[in-house]
């Protein structure tokens, strides 16, 4: 299309809205009557003329057809390209005027950056824990099963009770029961522990799960009490240790010392909670313990039926199970949850809805500080606009000028808000997903992408939409003159602005707390060292290792052999590593002291452990002696206890020779020495009572092998693999690790708590920022005739800013008061995931309200000295 | 129409370009001026002359804008654009070329 001024243009657009068919017809008549003149004038009466013109015209209909269908055609393109010429024109537009105010655009691009970037993260974050659908078919019908106790919701079931269940629950329309096996694959290279589910054959059907190859298990391989040892492989399995082999199928694994067959290979995308490696059938007995719980029970909902109908179904089922067998159900109920309850939970699905309202006011936030910015700079280009009106751009030609280049702004905005997006979910990634269900699988799909396109075009359209507005109006001049609308939208502006600075006061405050709450929970003394220990699971079958004694002697040799590598400084046994996740309590009466009532049973910790344990992670000895090499099975039994037990079970008396029994059997133990007090489960609470027995008095199959050496621990992986297998070459040594690993993974939920909080609180304070830099600067330009006035009056510069930060300094005081009285008010919220900080803690309050006091300033003072700069003369003239 | 004055295909393209790039006319006045000019020797008719017209006009070479005709009436005139200007050149050009050629073997003789 050539380029044509505007005056052409606008007529043309008047001569379109003649319909094609009426120019077609005018055109061709024209046409035809000068036709006529000219036969007249050569001398043919008007009616032999009117015919011979139209014999000569030919056919007339099939011309106008032509002719109006070509026009037809003509029209739209003739609209389409004046469409993308103005298009061009606008973007082209845009980029310079954006280009032309470098300050304005970084300052709105970073806001947008901000609000887009951190509501795509968080976003993210939505999507995969709650949004991303669940790999099964029809997830939403699929639900957990418990038993329940008076004390506990979610217990296991027992065999005969899922078998019971199974035949007479009608509201569920498949059930499957699973529990997890230890395994340890022995052949080619190290024996390699693994993670194993033994399930009913129902369960692949009830999740509608289909294999990439073979096939799983059938009925068949369940019969009760008699399960064929055929294993279904998952696909990472698969991989990894077959390296995808595609014969796989009737290959045999010698998995513990018996020989399985692959029978299957689950797909790629099946997951399932604990990322089983292998699969075996489940076969639940009539015959086993009624009162031995340990099946997980899934089972799929009947059509038509709810969670709480079945719920309804179940606990009368479990009700006739009791009055059944009085004696082992007598008091158990039955539980049902949905899906998505059991993997995500009800209180993780509020804090990520919390989380994803909270940002999307963070957007909004952004969206008003960017209209403000574009109102102080739509007021201080009015001149360019009226102009432009002048010159004969429409009201609707100008509005959509001003979106075009608040969507240029937005799409630039929301592309720097997508790299950042990309920086911080592979953080988020590695820091929440050992926390946060489902975080582990965290990532930038198409949905998260769609989210970040949709949020940036309905900002730059919301944030567009007053400005735009504002300048089509009819006559500026006499809007903002005739003052009324123009202060009541600048109440609303300042409310928005108030409250922008209030709600980052709460977000800050709430950083700060949780920072420093992470900082202290980071110094905490949990009474151990983790520095140069190496720490791995060995875990001994019981067909070779069946007697106390030889498991004694296995530990005892192992011991032995690492202790005399070059480098090792300690080497010690425990069941239980700490912060390993595990934990084994007893229930204990102090000897002389039988209690009244259950009740009154006592409960510690315990550990077994070897001497050395105490070496190897730096508990130290109190008083008394530690475990020893001859406290042996048949020697008599002793423990060491904490302090903290010594304390509360022995208070103001010597505990050492003092006796306890456990668990109701009446061999005394005495205690023979009293060590320092260790966090080993959760970094906030303080030490429990925690009691350490001789590991050969109680030698667990499963121990922890921990190793103390100068040096990087890792290296010590290969040695500890080396010497065990010189005693047992079939033993799997698994979970090799730093023990450091450990402590930093259960700061994990904490450490993603303060990184969301920080990324929040970041985005709020530039949102904050940046509104009281654009309301106070677009408050310049409003009063620009006024400081002229006042300048040419004889008022000091230093006068003028001193107004101009005063009035940004009054609305962020505002905000932030406002602030300080939300934030304490929701103290109480956030007592909860604080560690060793006050929820009302002084010091973060005025640190985070001399922050936002420090930012308004800077942000007011900027636009303050551009007031103080004008020139009276042009500022007066200018108006 | 004569035979000898029927029109190379193509050329009736040439012929509008060329009239306008004399100034503005009505269809009219287009297919009068080319008449007028050849001594009545080429006559465009009407069947070709309009879907010739707005053709050019979608291809942008031409433009219109309603007028008002020596008759009185509201009529549209078709005027030249840059385009149709460069257009016109090129076919020029080629018709040179062309009629060169043509008369090479026309009147060659031995």
């Amino acid at each position: 299309m050539p380029r044509l001024g505007r005056f052409r243009r606008e007529l043309r657009w008047r001569f379109w809205s003649v319909p094609v068919e009426r120019e077609v017809d005018s055109e061709l008549a024209f046409h035809l009557d000068m036709r006529v003149r000219e036969l007249v004038e050569q001398g043919m009466s008007p009616d032999d003329a009117r015919a011979a013109a139209i014999e000569r015209f030919g056919d007339m209909d099939r011309i106008t057809e032509a002719c109006r269908d070509l026009g037809r055609r003509r029209n739209e393109d003739m609209r389409r390209a004046e469409w993308l010429t103005e298009l061009r024109d606008d973007l082209r537009y845009a980029v310079r005027g954006l280009r032309a105010s470098p300050g304005f655009t970084a300052v709105a691009l970073l806001t947008l950056a901000m609000g887009i970037g951190a509501s795509t993260t968080i976003f993210s974050v939505a999507n995969a824990v709650l949004l991303r659908p669940f790999p099964y078919h029809r997830p939403e019908r699929i639900v957990r099963l418990y038993e329940t106790t008076p004390t506990s919701q979610t217990f296991s079931v027992s065999e005969p009770n899922y078998l019971d269940w199974r035949q007479r629950v009608r509201g569920l329309s498949q059930l499957a029961a699973l529990v997890g096996r230890e395994a340890s694959l022995l052949g080619d290279g190290d024996p390699q522990q693994l993670n194993a589910l033994a399930a009913t054959p129902s369960l692949f059907p009830l999740l509608g799960v289909r294999p990439v190859l073979g096939r799983v298990f059938n009925e068949d391989e369940a019969k009760s009490g008699a399960p064929a040892r055929v294993v279904v492989l998952s696909y990472a399995m698969w991989q990894t240790r077959f390296g995808g082999d595609p014969a796989i199928i009737g290959r045999t694994l010698n998995l513990s010392g018996a020989w399985y067959a692959v029978i299957g290979v689950l797909p790629q995308h099946f997951v399932f909670p604990g990322n089983p490696d292998l699969w075996e059938p489940l076969a639940p007995s009539p015959g086993a313990q009624r009162d031995d719980h340990q099946l997980a029970v899934i089972g799929r909902l009947a059509p038509d039926v709810t969670v709480g109908q079945a719920l309804d179904e179940m606990r009368s089922v479990a009700r006739d199970l009791a009055g059944q067998y009085p004696k082992t159900n007598g008091d158990w109920g039955a539980n049902v949850i949905s899906l998505e309850e059991w993997l995500i939970g009800r209180d993780l699905r509020t804090r990520v809805q919390a989380l994803l309202a909270a940002v999307g006011l963070l957007l909004l936030m952004g969206c008003v500080n960017v209209a403000n910015l574009l109102l102080a700079r739509a007021t201080a280009r009015q001149r360019e606009m009226s102009v432009r009106a002048a010159l004969g751009a429409g009201r609707g030609r100008i509005a959509r000028q001003l979106l075009t280049e608040s969507l240029v702004l937005a799409m630039i905005g929301a592309a720097i808000g997508v790299v950042l997006t990309t920086l911080a979910v592979p953080v988020l990634r590695d820091v929440g997903g050992a926390a946060i269900p489902r975080l582990d699988e965290l990532s930038i799909d198409w949905r998260v992408i769609s989210f970040g396109i949709g949020a940036s075009l309905m900002t730059g359209i919301l944030f567009g939409i007053a400005p735009a507005l504002q300048a089509s109006r009819a006559d500026l001049n006499d809007v903002l003159r005739s003052g009324g609308r123009v202060a009541a939208a600048g109440r609303l502006r300042s409310i928005l602005i108030v409250t922008s600075v209030a709600m980052a006061l709460v977000l800050l405050v709430g950083a700060g707390l949780v920072g420093r709450s992470f900082e202290r929970l980071m110094r905490v003394d949990y009474g151990f060292r983790t520095d140069g220990v190496f720490a791995a699971a060995v875990t001994l079958p019981n067909e070779r290792y069946g007697t106390r004694d030889q498991r004694a002697a296995f530990y005892a040799e192992a011991a032995r052999r690492l202790v005399a590598t070059p480098g090792v400084r300690a080497v010690g046994f425990t069941n239980i590593a700490p912060f390993s996740g595990g934990n084994t309590s007893i229930s204990f009466a102090a000897v002389g002291r039988p209690p009244a009532t259950a009740e009154e049973f006592l409960s510690a910790n315990w550990r077994s452990v070897s001497p050395a344990y105490f070496a190897a992670v730096g508990v130290s000895l109190k008083r008394g002696r530690l475990v020893a090499e001859t406290d042996r099975g048949e020697a008599p039994r002793v423990i060491v206890i904490s302090e903290t037990m010594a304390r509360r079970i022995w208070p103001g008396a010597d505990p050492l020779g003092k006796q306890i029994t456990l668990s109701g059997n009446p061999t005394p133990w005495t205690v023979v020495g009293i060590v320092g007090d260790i966090r080993d489960q959760v970094l906030q609470q303080e030490p429990a009572p925690m009691m350490y027995l001789s590991f050969q008095q109680v030698p667990w199959s499963s121990m922890w092998v921990l190793v103390r050496a100068t040096g990087e621990p890792m290296a010590l992986a290969p040695v500890v693999r080396r010497e065990i297998h010189a005693i047992d070459p079939l033993l799997p040594v698994s979970n090799e690790r730093p023990l450091s690993r450990f402590v930093s993974e259960i700061a994990a939920a904490p450490r993603f708590t303060a990184l969301i909080f920080g990324l929040f609180a970041s985005a709020a304070l530039v949102l904050a920022v940046v509104g009281i830099y654009g309301l106070v600067a677009y408050g310049v330009v409003q009063r620009t005739r006024e400081i002229g006035v006042r300048l040419a009056l004889g008022a000091t510069p230093s006068r003028i800013v001193g107004g101009v930060v005063r009035r940004g300094l009054g609305l962020a005081g505002f905000g932030i008061a406002i602030g300080l009285w939300a934030a304490y008010a929701l103290s109480r919220f956030m007592q909860g995931i604080l560690y060793d900080v006050t929820a009302t803690d002084a010091v973060t309050y005025l640190a985070v309200a001399a922050l936002l006091v420090a930012c308004a300033s800077a942000a007011s003072i900027l636009p303050a000295r551009r007031a103080a700069r004008l020139d009276p003369v042009r500022a007066l003239r200018d108006e | 129409m004569a035979e000898e004055t029927e029109l190379l295909h193509g050329t009736l393209d040439t012929l509008i370009l060329k009239t306008l790039s004399w100034g503005p006319r009505h269809g009219y006045g287009i297919a009068r001026w080319i008449q007028d000019t050849t001594d009545d020797a080429l006559e465009i008719g009407e069947g070709s002359l309009y879907p010739a017209l707005y053709r050019m006009e979608r291809k942008g070479w031409i433009e219109a804008e309603w007028g008002v005709s020596e008759t009185k009436r509201d009529v549209k005139f078709y005027s030249l654009t840059s385009q149709g200007r460069a257009r016109l050149k090129l076919e020029l050009a080629q018709w040179t070329r062309f009629t060169a050629a043509v008369s090479k073997v026309l009147y060659e003789t031995r």
